[in-house]
């Protein structure tokens, strides 16, 4: 079985006909798919623009990260959780849309980005925090979290309208 | 000459017939909406959390509140001109519709209630816990700026 024919044979499971049949349960996975940017992209975005000087300067930077990233946590579990829920049920239109394959390919650089500035940056942040600000380095992932960000923002409000 | 006529000779106005006829036009304001949003909602939901106590508390609640309003209005100013172009696209699709009616009247609740009792109770910076009415305010806030998230997706839903 291919990949294309099992996303079809996944679209047409009947956990993902109830949920897209359903008149209420479809509207709120992707309410609160929608609803769960502010507490998930939205606090990386925070950390972005902190990091490349644009906001928030003049509090330590370290701390704002782990303050907002416990949160972002949370945000991100049910932006996974109702983006899986959401997939089901268009498995089979999503799997040859452009759209939803560039959103992919940016969660899984976003990944990548997030896992080198967690492992390069990240445990020097004491370092540099106070002092002039952040290194080449970190702004380099910041402002590419931030363009990534929002083009996989673009890429999954365009995506619906070829369903 | 009736609102609708006019919402109608606007709708048919050549900027806003390109975006509306154009192939990517409405998903390029709709994103605008939706970047909108997501820092309007991120802005208010930092601050409600400092307020109610559960976010951050190394800092103080109006430094706080200074560096995240520029980006509050200017998430706003995003969401109103885009908000504006897609009612004008269709003007049809909206006036009719029970979920538009209620998120204008949950935005124009959220905008007074922020503009007003929100601004008081970020204003000064107490070193206390954070009392009832903070916690009450930050609630409700919560409440009107989700409920027009909310009302606004049920557009699409519910006639």
């Amino acid at each position: 079985m291919s990949l294309f024919e099992w996303c079809q044979w996944l679209q047409h499971t009947h956990f993902a006909t109830a949920i897209a049949e359903s008149d209420w349960l479809f509207p709120l996975i992707e309410g609160s798919h929608i609803l769960a940017l502010p507490m998930s992209v939205g606090m990386v975005l925070i950390l972005d623009l902190r990091l490349l000087g644009l906001a928030f300067c003049g509090g330590p930077a370290a701390k704002l990260v782990n303050n907002l990233l416990r949160w972002s946590r949370i945000g991100f579990v049910v932006m996974f959780l109702t983006g899986g829920l959401l997939l089901i049920t268009q498995a089979g239109k999503a799997y040859g849309n452009a759209f939803f394959r560039a959103k992919l390919i940016f969660l899984l650089l976003l990944g990548i980005n997030a896992a080198v500035y967690q492992i390069l940056f990240y445990p020097k942040m004491a370092q540099w925090d106070s002092a002039r600000g952040a290194p080449a380095g970190a702004k380099f992932c910041a402002g590419f979290s931030l363009v990534l960000w929002i083009g996989v923002i673009v890429c999954g409000r365009t995506m619906a309208y070829q369903f | 000459m009736s609102l609708l006529s006019v919402l109608q000779s606007c709708s048919n106005w050549a900027p806003v017939a390109l975006i509306r006829d154009s192939k990517y036009g409405m998903p390029a304001v709709q994103s605008f909406h939706l970047m909108g949003l997501t820092v309007l909602l991120t802005t208010v939901l930092v601050l409600d959390l400092r307020l109610t106590g559960l976010g951050r508390r190394d800092y103080g609640l109006s430094w706080l509140a200074r560096q995240l309003k520029p980006w509050t209005l200017g998430a706003i100013a995003v969401m109103i001109s885009s908000g504006s172009l897609i009612f004008l696209a269709t003007p049809g699709k909206y006036l009719d519709s029970h979920p538009f009616r209620l998120k204008m009247a949950l935005l124009s609740l959220a905008l007074l209630f922020h503009f007003s009792v929100l601004r008081r109770f970020t204003a000064a910076d107490s070193s206390m816990r954070p009392r009832p009415a903070d916690v009450i305010v930050a609630c409700l806030s919560l409440t009107f700026w989700f409920g027009v998230g909310w009302a606004g997706r049920a557009i699409a839903f519910v006639p």
